[in-house]
């Protein structure tokens, strides 16, 4: 019985690990798919994320300004995306694509620059275990809660509002118009522009917010390559999702879940090369089967003026 | 009083002159009709004053006052609302959410939706209309998601509605309930405006009408009473129009084109249940009937386009089988229903279009690649000759009003000389002038000895230009006389399905 209870308690723990960067990254794929941005530049926001964020910490000594360097930076690059698509009309398969070249280029190359190192940075200072006092002493919930960093709490806060500026605030039904149909949100005022550059910088903050949780909350560091394909993963549950934050949050502990199955896994009969493939498979099927029902916003990619 | 005043409103569009220094004016309480063939500038003019174009020129005055519409949300806030032909409404929101966005009731930082669900039910209850405020739209027919758009306008205190086309999309019942809800708009102090350029409508319910041309207001104070549809329309058009053009056919030759055991199943069911016709050469066979009664399946068999259960298809005693090219080069030609999903790729050039599905013709390549130049020739030839009007054969077909477009469509099949015509809903949303041109046209053809089928959901159309006449119901013939043998009413009756036999005949009398 023991055994299993351990088993239990590492899934969970792993589940929420591997979840919490991906809620983050695909609650940021919704906003920018509800303004009727496509959320392809998910991974290259991501990749901006992890990397200033551990060179905000490197510099500054503070894991929280890390955070701040993670998030200015993933808005940064959301804004290429949001410029090339918003202002110029660019295709947003390629804007977001270009995102995520530039960023998978950057960060190695200042990496060299500043730390003449290929691929790994430093360690910085990064966050730890949440010390929750008299709440460790609830019976299972306890000792789960106590594995969690404060990012934990901040992620299912960020849900929360979330949830209710996209569906119950007047700011929150605009965007939602603005991505289903430019034209007609034009026509009654709406200011189109505005809110699809707001969308795709929710976007780019909560996806170098993710990043940063990679960098300095499941580790201490920068790997080159260490968002692997997470924000492609996010673009696919943000849409499993319906484009809602909770939503979002559910497929993400689902996928989350097959992710921490790998530790269970691994070392066991079947090559952990094969295991940790697991939540990419996963995706396929889920675009391959679940995304049927799925619909994004009507007006996707389309411009209010046009 | 005058509610609102234009004064030498002008607008360009690059090649374009669309509005050259137009007055418009608009009282209170009064259904105005702008009438205007497509691409006349009615759109542009309304589209000025609802804020979404500036005008190069000219001043609006709206309740004596001076105003600068610099959006659409400058129109609303001062209560001019529009109701676009495409409706502006998100299909995927329920009715509530459509009405009440960009203008949302709040309560703290959030929407109140018990306010806003009060507010709207209590619109949609001055209206006695049947539609639930948490129903999506989706799931709304079109005139109802008509009456969602007029409710916008309301929630807005909209004191002028400008309504683009709002018939276009109705059937004649949804029709007359509209009028009434404008009919009671006006009642309630409303000036409305509604553009169109369907002339019987305009009489019904216009208090006066606006008559646009070529960018020129050219009348502003018809009494529709005085008015008769000829003089609109000549006035509409610029020239004498014949309107629903009579010219029975002289030589009618031997059969042409020969349909046996047509039988189409689609997803199970039977859309055609055997059905055998011919058409002589010079003569244009209409079909009746009323849409969705195997029309659609008609055409496809007869273009190739789908596979019939069985079907045996003769043009000049040689059997036709199958893709949809063998039938094209055979010589049938075919007009689609739709032109913007079948007839046209709307993003290339309207020279590009002019060659889809004939570019295999030597006649446009040189040495087995297409030629610049020979297409270039074709293609202005078609101009000249369809009278397509556009500055040049280079600009995207969708640039084009509805009419040109069609222009387009018809130029391709009739300049390869086609053996047989299928044409289908030849003039749906074209303008008056456009529609007496393909109908002469089509005439034109039928006089050279071609086999024309005419398939229109206007019943006017295929009596005055229908030789002889079959009436489509439920993928049956259910019947074929001369044009003339019956009536608008007895026709009517056989596309329902109803038999007209004596009785009925007499109780036609009696009505009479």
């Amino acid at each position: 019985m023991g055994d299993w209870a351990n088993i239990l308690y590492v899934v969970v723990v792993s589940t929420i690990r591997m979840s919490v960067p991906m809620i983050l990254a695909s609650v940021g794929a919704a906003f920018s798919v509800r303004s009727g941005i496509m959320a392809l530049g998910c991974e290259g926001m991501m990749i901006a994320g992890a990397f200033f964020a551990v060179m905000g910490s490197f510099f500054t000594g503070s894991p929280w300004m890390g955070i701040l360097f993670g998030i200015v930076f993933g808005i940064i690059f959301s804004l290429l995306h949001g410029v090339l698509n918003i202002r110029y009309k660019v295709n947003q398969t390629l804007s977001g694509m270009s995102v995520n070249l530039l960023a998978a280029a950057v960060a190695p190359l200042i990496l060299q620059i500043v730390w003449k190192s290929k691929g790994i940075s430093p360690k910085v200072a990064s966050f730890k275990k949440l010390n929750i006092g008299i709440l460790e002493e609830i019976p299972i919930i306890g000792s789960i809660l106590a594995e969690q960093n404060i990012l934990f709490y901040i992620t299912l806060i960020l849900v929360v509002v979330g949830y209710y500026y996209m569906f119950k605030t007047p700011q929150g039904l605009r965007m939602r118009m603005v991505g289903e149909n430019p034209v007609a949100a034009n026509t009654v005022g709406i200011n189109v522009v505005g809110y699809k550059y707001l969308g795709v910088m929710l976007s780019g903050a909560f996806n170098g917010l993710a990043g940063a949780y990679l960098s300095l909350a499941q580790l201490d560091m920068y790997i080159d390559g260490m968002t692997a394909g997470r924000g492609y993963i996010a673009m696919v549950i943000s849409t499993f999702g319906k484009n809602s934050p909770v939503g979002a949050m559910l497929g993400s502990l689902f996928f989350g879940f097959f992710d921490a199955l790998q530790t269970i896994f691994q070392g066991g009969v079947i090559p952990s090369q094969i295991v940790r493939t697991l939540p990419y498979v996963l995706t396929m099927l889920v675009v391959v089967f679940g995304l049927k029902s799925a619909r994004n916003p009507a007006g996707m990619g389309k411009h209010h003026d046009e | 009083m005058d509610m609102l005043q234009m004064k030498n409103i002008s607008k360009s569009f690059p090649g374009t002159k669309a509005l050259d220094s137009v007055d418009f004016y608009l009282k209170e309480r009064e259904i105005l009709s702008l009438l205007g063939e497509n691409g006349a500038g009615k759109t542009t003019l309304m589209k000025v004053l609802y804020g979404m174009l500036h005008p190069d020129t000219g001043e609006i005055y709206y309740k004596g006052e001076q105003v600068h519409l610099k959006s659409p949300l400058d129109a609303i806030n001062k209560g001019i609302c529009m109701v676009h032909q495409h409706f502006m409404l998100v299909p995927a929101f329920t009715v509530m959410d459509n009405i009440i966005v960009g203008n949302e009731p709040k309560s703290g930082l959030f929407v109140d939706e018990k306010k806003a669900r009060e507010e709207v039910k209590a619109l949609i209850n001055r209206f006695n209309f049947n539609i639930n405020p948490d129903t999506r739209v989706e799931k709304l027919s079109v005139g109802e998601q008509q009456r969602v758009e007029i409710l916008k306008a309301l929630y807005r205190k909209a004191d002028v509605i400008i309504l683009d086309e709002p018939t276009a999309v109705l059937t004649p019942h949804e029709v007359d309930s509209l009028f009434v809800i404008l009919r009671k708009l006006k009642e309630e102090g409303k000036s409305i405006v509604i553009i169109t350029h369907k002339l019987r409508e305009t009489m019904a319910i216009a208090d006066r009408i606006n008559v646009l041309r070529d960018g020129k207001m050219i009348e502003t104070d018809i009494d529709p009473k005085k008015a008769t549809i000829h003089s609109l329309s000549e006035m509409m058009v610029g020239r004498q129009v014949a309107l629903g053009i009579k010219r029975p056919a002289k030589n009618i030759g031997d059969v042409a084109f020969k349909v046996e055991h047509l039988k189409v199943i689609e997803d199970g069911v039977a859309k055609i249940k055997g059905i055998d016709f011919s058409i002589r050469k010079g003569e244009i066979l209409g079909i009746a009937g009323i849409e969705g009664n195997g029309q659609t399946q008609l055409l496809e068999s007869l273009t190739g386009l789908n596979n019939p259960e069985s079907m045996k298809l003769t043009l000049k005693g040689k059997e036709i089988k199958g893709s949809a090219d063998v039938f094209l080069r055979s010589g049938i030609g075919h007009i689609p229903e739709d032109r913007l999903t079948m007839g046209l790729a709307t993003e290339m050039t309207i020279k590009d279009n002019l060659i889809l599905g004939y570019h295999k013709s030597p006649s446009l390549q040189r040495n087995g690649i297409l030629s610049k130049k020979k297409i270039r020739d074709y293609s202005n030839r078609c101009k000249e000759d369809f009278n397509i009007k556009t500055p040049t054969i280079d600009v995207k077909a969708k640039s084009l009003s509805g009419g040109n477009q069609q222009k387009i469509v018809i130029a391709r099949t009739f300049s390869h000389d086609p053996e047989v015509i299928i044409a289908a809903h030849p003039t749906r949303g074209v303008d008056v002038g456009a529609m007496e041109y393909i109908h002469s046209k089509l005439l034109d053809l039928r006089d050279e000895g071609k086999a024309v089928l005419l398939i229109s959901a206007d019943l006017d159309e295929v009596r005055s230009l229908s030789d002889r006449i079959l009436v489509l119901y439920e993928g049956r013939i259910v019947s074929e006389s001369m044009p003339g043998e019956l009536s608008e009413v007895q026709l009517g009756l056989l596309m329902t399905g109803n038999r007209i036999d004596e009785e009925v005949e007499d109780e036609i009398r009696e009505i009479d």
